[in-house]
């Protein structure tokens, strides 16, 4: 448990009749960036509840640093809800510096450091403005840094980039990563793949309030074989013979999945034969078809055994 | 022990924000000196009423027709008499007519007159005399007839016997029954009309919370129960404040009364003595406050729109007036049954315990009350986090022992 900074074992959480989450298991090392990935009303924010503890599961166990109840350790974690909130009649610093005094840090050390965050994310005139008075992705950003004002040793953020346009998007991937390197786990959700491709460590996908994969970015990649776009010199007739049942003709090749057992074996025969290479390209799959894929089979899977 | 102490620190930075966001704003202003508008108000309306009363008894007339020998001896009277009567009290100024040939019409013309009201005419024979009297004015018809009879006797006797009494004033000797029952229906109406005013504003606390969507950071921080916690203080703070400016205020005007009144103000001595009453007014008002907010708060955080809010308001003034109603009955009968009830029931609690100070010295049931007090507030505040863990945050299913076994909320 010591180098988990987060466990769940078959969280349950039932609203009324549905199960909106159905035996999640997670464990989130400490010091990694991980994602939790999902199409919208998979249960992820749910899930994240669970963990903090706002909500109690219906079944199921967490650990949030290493404490049995969440509450425990509310001091050392620091949460960005999906559903974004300020006190509109509060000034900039005073909401990150009130933020922070939730979470057990002084009041005057908020305000200090909420001046220097907001002048290092570039918004160092906004201290003192009211929070009415900001744009929707100032405030969202003010709220960021609220919640990580007290150094907390675990962020968790829920759908952190919806709402973002892409610079403040790219703040915020700088700012998971720093939080990264000063030695902070990160648990994040997001059904947006490119930020999970570029920030996580590992990851998991929910879907239908059911885990369905864990593992790294590369591990769910690896879910579906590699593509291959081959061009033969010429096309003949005889090709569709030498080639995998799956291969589907695209411009002027030819496009199937990458054989079991390496490309080697066919390119042999293809030489053989005489059909030659013109082009080749052996293309891993994106986590983005990997989710999809995942996603998709999980739905047919619901849809098969209906609960 | 840590625990505890997260708990307290969570619940003032909560109660800190509130109080803050409430003071600070210009519309606080407002509500601080809503007392002095309203009673600059009430005294430019009070003028108006008394002035308008003035003139009521300055047109109206009650009119004795006698000779003029038998009209002195009634002036005399009517001077001697009026004396004995309340200020407040007494009936319209007299005037003396002389008859006419036909006293009755005289007297039906008068009552007529159209320049001033004639409240009653008396005619005839004062031993048998007539009173004809405008409607609602009985008691000038009361007084006219004594009147009669006074004249009638000072007439006949000629120089009557007049007693004049060797008056000698006693000092304050102790409370007096009425005088206690008095200050004991005084010190529930002082903690009702402050808790009246102020408990209510809760009711709408947590509206805030959630219309912003803030509630999500308050309950991923720190136990619903230190945001009730701390909202209720808040307020309460907000409370004290508000209570203190007119407490100096209403203090500084007290000093300012000439003697006689102070010495009134002696007779409503209360029990338990001044300074113990003053202790245990202030304890028993936070009591009521903190009591009648807590449940509030946790009403009024079920409330899915401001209008609910809105229609919410009337029976949370209705259950106040019924406590207050309880214990007032409940501090005019001490030691009854009526106020045993009032005493434990925990809403009207405060308001019936602040009446027994005013009538029993004793001091162990105030304690006992306050503790009593404290554990509802506690169970208040933690029966609303619970409502509103399950019905807003959507948690909990009934399984509620289990995590409180593991030590969710501290006890607040």
């Amino acid at each position: 448990m010591g180098d988990q900074a987060v466990t769940a074992t078959g969280l349950m959480k039932r609203f009324g009749d549905r199960r909106v989450v159905d035996g999640v298991d997670l464990a989130v090392p400490r010091g990694a960036i991980y994602g939790v990935l999902g199409p919208n009303g998979a249960g992820k924010t749910t899930t994240l509840r669970m963990v903090l503890g706002i909500i109690e599961p219906d079944g199921g166990a967490r650990t949030l640093l290493g404490c049995a109840h969440p509450r425990d350790a509310s001091d050392r974690v620091g949460y960005l809800p999906e559903e974004r909130g300020l006190y509109p009649g509060m000034k900039a610093k005073e909401a990150i510096a009130f933020m922070g005094s939730l979470r057990g840090l002084p009041w005057s050390a908020g305000r200090a450091r909420a001046v220097e965050m907001l002048a290092a994310a570039g918004l160092g005139d906004a201290a003192d403005r009211k929070i009415r008075k900001l744009s929707k992705g100032m405030a969202q950003l003010v709220q960021l840094l609220g919640s990580v004002v007290h150094r907390p040793d675990l962020l968790v953020l829920d759908e952190p980039f919806s709402g973002l346009d892409p610079v403040n998007q790219e703040k915020l991937e700088a700012l998971i990563l720093a939080e990264r390197d000063r030695g902070a786990t990160i648990l994040f959700s997001t059904h947006v793949m490119a930020h999970a491709e570029r920030l996580c460590d590992r990851l998991a996908i929910i879907a239908g309030g059911r885990r369905r994969f864990e593992g790294t970015v590369d591990d769910a990649r690896a879910t579906l074989p590699a593509r291959v776009h081959y061009q033969p010199r010429q096309r003949s007739p005889g090709i569709t013979a030498l080639l995998p049942p799956d291969a589907v003709p695209a411009g002027e090749g030819w496009r199937f999945a990458l054989p079991a057992d390496g490309i080697e074996p066919l390119l042999a025969t293809l030489i053989a034969a005489d059909h030659g290479i013109a082009g080749l390209s052996i293309e891993r799959p994106s986590l983005h078809e990997a989710f999809v894929r995942i996603v998709g089979a999980a739905a047919d899977d619901d849809d098969g055994a209906p609960r | 022990m840590t625990r505890v102490r997260r708990f307290l620190r969570q619940m003032l930075t909560v109660a800190r924000r509130d109080f803050v966001a409430t003071v600070a704003t210009p519309v606080f202003l407002l509500f601080l000196f809503a007392p002095a508008l309203m009673a600059g108000l009430s005294a430019v309306g009070g003028i108006g009423a008394a002035q308008m009363n003035d003139g009521d008894t300055d047109r109206a007339r009650i009119v004795a027709i006698l000779p003029p020998s038998q009209g002195r001896i009634m002036a005399a009277e009517d001077a001697r008499l009026r004396r004995i009567i309340p200020r407040g009290g007494r009936p319209a100024p007299l005037a003396i007519v002389a008859p006419t040939a036909d006293p009755a019409a005289q007297a039906r013309t008068l009552v007529a007159a159209s320049d001033r009201d004639v409240d009653g005419v008396l005619y005839g024979d004062l031993a048998r005399p007539t009173i004809l009297l405008a409607p609602l004015a009985r008691f000038s018809g009361d007084y006219l007839e004594g009147l009669a009879h006074a004249t009638l006797a000072t007439e006949r006797l000629g120089d009557p016997v007049r007693v004049r009494a060797r008056r000698i004033e006693t000092r304050e000797t102790g409370r007096s029954i009425g005088g206690q029952h008095q200050a004991g229906f005084l010190a529930v109406f002082g903690v009702f009309f402050l808790t009246l005013f102020l408990a209510g504003q809760v009711v709408g606390s947590m509206a805030e919370e959630r219309n912003n969507k803030v509630i999500e950071i308050l309950a991923a921080a720190v136990p619903l129960e230190a945001v009730f916690g701390g909202k209720l203080l808040g307020l309460f703070g907000v409370a004290v404040l508000f209570v203190g400016f007119w407490g100096t205020v209403i203090g500084e005007l007290l000093n300012l009364l000439p003697a006689g009144v102070s010495a009134a103000f002696g007779e409503l001595a209360p029990a338990i003595g001044a300074p113990g009453f003053a202790f245990l007014f202030a304890a028993y008002f936070s009591m009521a406050y903190l009591l009648l907010g807590s449940a509030f708060l946790a009403i009024g955080a079920q409330a899915q729109s401001q209008r609910e809010i809105q229609m919410l308001s009337l029976p949370i003034t209705l259950i106040q007036v019924a406590m207050f109603a309880l214990a007032s009955a409940a501090a005019r009968a001490p030691g009854s049954t009526l106020a045993l009830v009032a005493e434990i029931f925990p809403l009207s609690s405060p308001f019936a315990m602040v009446g027994r100070a005013t009538s029993s010295p004793s001091w162990w049931p105030h304690v006992a009350a306050l503790a009593w007090q404290a554990l509802w507030v506690a169970l208040f505040i933690g029966a609303g986090a619970r409502l509103f863990r399950r019905g807003v945050l959507q948690s909990g299913s009934g399984r509620w022992i289990r995590w409180r076994r593991h030590g969710a909320a501290p006890p607040a």
